[in-house]
């Protein structure tokens, strides 16, 4: 995972299988990261991301509601169209911005 | 018809070897790009599902995988762990239904594999353990294919 923080928004990128694990490792590192810039504005970019299951999309809630706390504003970014599908299964586009591009590393 | 058997331990590195081997057992037959996501997304689940709830995130227990798949290229996949068990199967099923919010759950796995599975099973006892039944009938495969 990358990341950057530009003008108030925080991009993380992500890359590869993020599965169970992966998440359990980047979690921590991402909440760290929401906490000390404190960004009106995150951006989650799947676009490098082979594989996500369940875990995924609650790591992706759980930032929501993080950011909810500090009326920062969370947007998912370049999901494939099998992610994307599993995406849109929880219904998390009802709550939550989706948008395909924007800046890259 | 063709199987195999996998026993492993709950550790967290075994979702992805559990994954990856399913994937690799049934390449003979030809699964396409989405079959091959989609099975991988079921085991998944199924096998994070024993790590968390089956055994609480202890990385002791065992879990254990069979996988067949028959001439009409219909895939068997079951996965069982010997943990607590499920008290309420019917509430689980409910998407976004978790017990584990506090560790970032989500409540979509059992949805996620009874959406892309095409029979979906899942038999429960209390302190004995889960089993999650998956049907899926793979394509059929054009003469360019074969």
């Amino acid at each position: 995972m990358k990341h950057q923080y530009i003008d108030g928004t925080l991009y993380f990128y992500f890359y590869g299988d993020l599965d169970n694990l992966t998440v359990c490792n980047l979690k921590d590192i991402c909440i760290d990261l929401i906490e000390k810039y404190r960004p009106k504005m995150v951006r989650l970019d799947f676009e490098e991301v082979t594989f996500i299951d369940s875990t995924g999309i609650g790591f992706v809630l759980a930032r929501y509601k993080q950011l909810m706390k500090s009326g920062g504003e969370l947007v998912i970014c370049n999901l494939s169209k099998a992610n994307m599908t599993l995406f849109h299964m929880s219904g998390i586009f009802q709550i939550m911005k989706y948008e395909r591009n924007g800046v890259k590393l | 018809m063709n199987k195999m058997r996998l026993m492993f331990t709950s550790k967290l590195e075994n979702e992805a070897f559990a994954r990856t081997s399913v994937v690799a057992f049934l390449m003979p037959i030809n699964p396409s790009v989405d079959e091959i996501m989609e099975i991988k997304t079921m085991v998944a689940e199924a096998v994070v599902n024993c790590m968390i709830h089956g055994y609480d995130g202890k990385e002791e227990g065992d879990i254990q995988l069979d996988v067949q798949y028959d001439e009409n290229r219909m895939i068997t996949i079951q996965i069982q762990d010997y943990g607590c068990g499920i008290e309420n199967i019917d509430l689980a099923m409910q998407p976004l239904y978790t017990t584990k919010e506090h560790l970032e759950r989500s409540g979509m796995g059992l949805t996620i594999m009874s959406t892309f599975a095409d029979d979906f099973q899942i038999t429960s006892t209390l302190e004995r353990g889960t089993t999650v039944l998956i049907k899926k009938q793979l394509h059929v495969e054009s003469e360019e294919e074969k």
